[in-house]
This record gives structure tokens, C-alpha cells and sequence, in this order.
């Protein structure tokens, strides 16, 4: 009952002072908005890289020579390894027993084109008809290759989006041909359209059967990439096991020696993204929460204003039977009041400018509720933490001497 | 018991190494209904004594009882609640709050115990009728007269049913005129039943009470009944 008096009373004396209210929570909307700007977009876009990882599945495992490097010096190392080769492939799928699917991958930078439409550097993936199972790799037109294209190694290229919008805009492209580097191959299928991560297209890609890839190219130094799919989840750690045990009797790794292969999940890879992420949240996170202890700082200084002002109003509140905790809450309020709303207004404000922000890379972004929270929180509490010493000043104040203040 | 006791009260002030005594042992009784007034040059320490017995402060030495407690060695939230329950304060400045309604500031010690709004509302306006404003419950003191502010201030100090009304220089900041109107009202008070303390350097107002306290040099000079025919006003 006395606290919902309070409130109101709190939020009467702002109003009454809205010039001031206005300009002392600017502080606070500027540092909640830094601070969810930056939470927002990173929740965008490590959102839409998981999304993009999910879709290795959860069941699928990636093998390479140089997968990931935490530090220069392990890429370069990793770098010299022996590439892994298409006998790996083979005796992979000879000798796993609990693998479902095998999937070797080879990819390489080449020029398309079609009639007088060209395009520059487009990864050209060599793939076998596994990867459209193992991948979430979705058709949007036509079909990807199957095991017959596989087979005969059949000059027949499956093109990203992108390629599609580029080189046969308003054509039917079933069908037509396409130059990939030196030779014509003949486009079967289109896949859905993905957008971007980072500003760079997903959708720029053309998709060969493995051995068309091979027979054009070769492998290359960097050698191949092979993804397994083991037969469950359940078996997944199984299936690596098999393949590590097989990769390393294939390469003569001495058995006190580590791999000199890597091998990755998706899980493996979101944990990586994770940690990743979390450096770089807590240190931005950090370095705008600096504008938000400014913000802090402005409230204290106007509430310890406001309170030397209303030393007198103060005084007639204790001399009509005000509680010290009576005094101490209705100003805390006010800080809070302060600070919450500049906190709902920056979070606002926050969301709107990561949208744009992010928007720009072609990412889909939905408010968090771990944004909103921590907004909301970090706003209360700044209140609390800032408002806290003027309130107490407020609450001790001697009824006497606050009486006859002028 | 009566209403107010104090026995022997000091109070001490230290002012940097000397030590100040604005009150020297003041033994008074003040019944229930009484009308007293308290009366004394500036310096004489009645300003002191009024803060003891409104409760805003605590004695150095000495005991105070006030309706059968003792209220000298209370704690400030203990204080508060006296002051809220037991005590209305009528102040030379008036002190209002200059942003809030007529109304509103009578209601004000009603927040602090916590009465429900609608409560609030029907005791605060029935107080501001008693003073006879209840055309102007929606007024700022701004837009009121001194006259009418003193008596927003008595409608708040009476809306809690207090056992006594303290008015410190009530006519201080009025002209003549208005000062005799809220003296009667004072008056009228006092013959409804409430025990009323003035403080005053005034013979004037002092001899609307009953009963005048002289207070000099910290110390009860004199403890005088004034006789029906002399005072003012009307018993």
C-alpha cells in the first residue's frame, strides 16, 4: 500500500521535471543502446552461422588435414600434412561398419560462364550424390547428380542460386550449358536460395560429380575434405573411432604420435563458434558498458541535485511521519524509474540499429529474450546502484535541519 | 497519566570544543485538552523544546513521556510513527508542499500509514471542510492566501486524529487580520476537544491559551494559568 504511494509519488516528481528527466535519461538510453546494439548483433549473426552449421546434421562428422587452427603456427603446420587422398575414401567405406554414408569433397576456385555471362573465383565443389543426403543442401529446381552422373562421371553441374540469378536470369537453365574452366558441363538442378553470413553470398557455388572433378583437376594439394555420416547419433563417437583407427593404419601414424588429421562435428564446430563469440561478447559488451556506467553517473549526480533541492520537501515528509525507508524508497524509485525506462527505450533503439546493421549482410534477426532481460536488468540495477547513495543521503537527512533548509 | 510529562530535559549542542545548553532540566505535565502556550525570546530555547515534545528530536538527558510512553529514547523510525499517529504539526512557514494539491498535502501523513487511497481521500476531505476549504481542495498553495495555506497545514495536521496539535509561531508569516482568523480556528480546535501547544514570542496569541510556560535561558521561568476575563478570544 505505502510502496504503490511511493511509486506514484516518485513518478509525479519526474514528471514535474520532465526537461530534466528527459536529458538525465538520455545517458542511460545511449549506454542500454550500445550495449544491446552490440548483444543483438552478435545474437544475429552467430544465429544464422549456427543455423548454417545445423545443417551438417547432427549425426555427420567432417574429416581434413586442416580443419581448424587456433594460432598461425598450427595452420602453417597442419598446412604440410599429407592431403588426405581417395584411397582414404575407399577404405573408409570398406572398413566402417557403423558408417551409413561417405562423402568425399574436393573444391577449388574456377571462372563460369555461359554465352556472354561470366563470373570469377565461384567455388566449384566436386561431390558424390551422398552429399545432397548428408547436407541439407535443398533443390529448388532439377535434381542433384545421382550415382549413375557419379558413375559415368558425367560433365553435369548442380549451380547455387546466385549462379542461376547471374548467368540466366529469365532463362530456364535445365538443361543449358555452362563452362567451368576448360570444359562444358550441362546444368541439372538449382538449390534454394540461402542469402548471406557476413555479406558474402551463399549462394555463389556449382556442385560436380566427384569423379568429373577429379578427372578435370585432380586433387589438389589441400587434398580432400570427406564427410561420414555414421548409421545413428548414438553411433557417431563409434564411427569416428572406426575412421581414426583406419586413417591412421592407412597413413602410418606411429602409435604414440597424434592424428594428423582433423576431425569435426557439428557440435565440435558450435562449441568452437562459442567460444569464439564469447571473447568477443564480453569484450564488447564490456567496452559499451563504460558508456552506461556515464549514464549511471549522470543519474547520481541530478538525483543528489534533486535531493539537496528538496531538502525542505523532505523535511515535511519526516515531520508528517515518513519513515527513513519511506525516503529511501520513494528516491530509489525515482533513479529506477529513470533508469528503466531509458533501459526500455534503449533496448528499442538497440534492436532497431542491430537490425540495420545486420540487415545490411542479408541476415534475418528476431529480438532475444537474453537482450531483453539483460537489458532490463542491467537498467534496474544501474537504478539501484547509482541511486542507492543519493537515497541514503535523502533518508538520514535530520528533519530539523531538513525543515528549516532554505 | 497525563498526556505530556518530561522530567528534568537537557538538551546539549556541541558548537566546535564548547558545549551549548538550549534546554536546562525542563520537568513540565501538560494534560489531555489543555491549551498551553509556550512563549519566550528567540535564544530562550522554545524552538528546542518544541522539537523534543513534537518528537523531530531526542533529549540529551531527561525522560519524556508522551500518552503513557516513552518516547526519549526512541529510535527515528519510532519517532516517525509518533509523529505520524500521534502529533500535528502547524508551522510558522506553513510548510506545504508548493507542487501538490490542497488536497494532496493534507493526505500526505495518511501515505506514510499506510490508509488505502479512498480512505485517504474521504478523511483528507473532510478535514479541508473543518478548516472550511473544501471549495478549494484542488488549489496549489500557490494559488492559495497565506491564510488559507496555514489552514491547509491544520486541516494535514488534524487529518490523523492526532492527541496534539503543535503550532510553532501559527501566525508568524500572517497579517493581523488573517492571524485572528486562524487564531479562532485554533480556538475553536481547542474546544472540540484537542490539546493545542503554541509556541510564540507573541503576548497577543499567547493569551488565546489557557495556561502560558515562560521559557528563558533553557530553564521554565514561569508556569502561569491565565484567568477566563483575561484571555482572548472566545472560551
Amino acid at each position: 500500500m505505502v510502496t504503490g504511494s511511493l511509486f506514484g509519488i516518485a513518478f509525479d516528481a519526474l514528471r514535474t521535471n520532465r526537461l530534466r528527466s528527459g536529458l538525465t535519461l538520455l545517458g542511460v538510453i545511449i549506454g542500454v543502446t550500445s550495449v544491446m546494439t552490440i548483444i543483438s548483433a552478435l545474437e544475429g549473426l552467430t544465429g544464422s552461422i549456427e543455423r548454417e552449421i545445423e545443417q551438417m546434421g547432427p549425426s555427420t562428422f567432417m574429416i581434413g588435414t586442416l580443419l581448424t587452427a587456433m594460432s598461425e603456427q598450427e595452420a602453417l603446420d597442419k598446412f604440410k600434412r599429407k592431403p588426405l587422398d581417395y584411397e582414404a575414401v575407399q577404405i573408409i567405406e570398406d572398413g566402417c561398419e557403423v558408417c551409413d554414408k561417405v562423402a568425399p569433397r574436393a573444391a577449388r576456385g574456377e571462372d563460369l560462364k555461359y554465352r556472354d555471362q561470366s563470373m570469377y573465383d565461384i567455388v566449384v565443389v566436386g561431390a558424390t550424390y551422398h552429399h545432397v543426403e548428408i547436407y541439407d543442401l535443398e533443390v529448388d529446381q532439377g535434381r542433384f547428380h545421382s550415382y549413375e552422373d557419379d558413375l559415368y562421371r558425367r560433365r553435369v553441374a548442380f549451380i547455387g542460386a546466385g549462379v542461376y540469378e547471374k548467368l540466366y536470369e529469365g532463362l530456364d537453365p535445365l538443361g543449358k550449358d555452362i563452362w567451368v574452366g576448360n570444359q562444358k558441363y550441362t546444368v541439372i538442378g538449382v538449390a534454394k536460395k540461402k542469402g548471406s553470413v557476413f555479406g558474402a553470398s551463399q549462394d555463389e557455388f556449382v556442385y560436380v560429380p566427384f569423379d568429373s572433378f577429379r578427372r578435370q583437376f585432380g586433387i589438389s594439394r589441400r587434398g580432400l575434405y570427406i564427410s561420414v555420416k555414421a548409421r545413428s547419433v548414438d553411433q557417431l563417437q563409434e564411427a569416428m573411432d572406426e575412421v581414426r583407427v583406419l586413417l591412421r593404419s592407412q597413413r602410418h601414424v606411429p602409435f604414440d604420435q597424434p592424428d594428423d588429421f582433423d576431425m569435426l562435428t557439428a557440435e565440435s564446430l558450435l562449441t568452437m563458434l562459442n567460444s569464439l563469440t564469447k571473447i568477443l561478447r564480453f569484450g564488447l559488451v564490456g567496452i559499451s558498458s563504460i558508456s552506461l556506467v556515464v549514464g549511471g553517473i549522470v543519474v547520481m549526480n541530478i538525483m543528489m541535485v534533486s535531493v539537496t533541492e528538496r531538502t525542505r520537501e523532505i523535511g515535511i515528509r519526516k515531520s508528517v511521519g515518513a519513515k527513513r525507508r519511506h525516503i529511501l524508497t520513494q528516491f530509489l524509485f525515482e533513479a529506477v524509474i529513470l533508469t528503466l525506462s531509458g533501459g526500455i527505450v534503449g533496448i528499442v533503439a538497440g534492436f532497431l540499429i542491430a537490425s540495420a546493421l545486420v540487415g545490411m549482410l542479408n541476415v534475418q534477426m528476431n529480438p532475444s529474450a537474453l537482450a531483453i532481460t539483460a537489458g532490463l536488468t542491467v537498467s534496474t540495477g544501474t537504478g539501484l546502484v547509482f541511486g542507492i547513495y543519493p537515497a541514503l543521503k535523502a533518508a538520514r537527512l535530520d528533519p530539523i535541519k531538513a525543515l528549516s533548509y532554505e | 497519566m497525563s498526556l505530556i510529562e518530561t522530567k528534568n530535559l537537557w538538551k546539549t549542542y556541541e558548537m566546535g570544543a564548547e558545549q551549548v545548553h538550549a534546554l536546562r532540566g525542563v520537568t513540565i505535565t501538560i494534560e489531555k485538552g489543555e491549551y498551553v502556550a509556550i512563549m519566550g525570546p528567540s535564544g530562550s530555547g522554545k524552538s528546542t523544546l518544541m522539537n523534543l515534545i513534537g518528537c523531530l528530536d531526542t533529549p540529551s538527558q531527561g525522560e519524556y513521556w508522551l500518552n503513557s510512553r516513552k518516547v526519549s529514547q526512541m529510535n527515528d523510525d519510532e519517532l516517525a510513527n509518533i509523529r505520524n499517529r500521534e502529533i500535528g504539526f502547524v508551522f510558522q512557514t506553513f510548510n506545504l508542499l508548493p507542487r501538490a494539491t490542497a488536497l494532496h498535502n493534507v493526505e500526505l501523513p495518511l501515505i506514510y500509514n499506510g490508509t488505502s487511497a479512498q480512505d485517504r481521500h474521504a478523511k483528507a476531505m473532510r478535514a479541508l471542510e473543518k478548516v472550511d476549504l473544501g471549495d478549494r481542495v484542488t488549489h496549489k498553495p500557490s494559488e492559495l492566501s497565506g491564510g488559507q495555506r496555514q489552514r491547509v497545514a491544520m486541516a494535514r495536521a488534524l487529518v490523523n486524529d492526532p492527541s496534539l496539535l503543535l503550532a510553532d509561531e501559527p501566525t508568524g508569516n500572517l497579517d493581523s487580520k488573517t492571524s485572528v482568523e486562524i487564531m479562532k480556528l485554533l480556538d475553536e480546535l481547542h474546544r472540540q476537544g484537542n490539546t493545542i501547544i503554541i509556541v510564540t514570542h507573541e503576548k497577543d496569541i499567547a493569551q488565546h491559551a489557557h495556561r502560558v510556560l515562560s521559557i528563558l535561558d533553557g530553564e521554565i521561568a514561569e508556569d502561569t494559568t491565565i484567568p477566563q476575563e483575561q484571555r482572548n478570544g472566545v472560551h
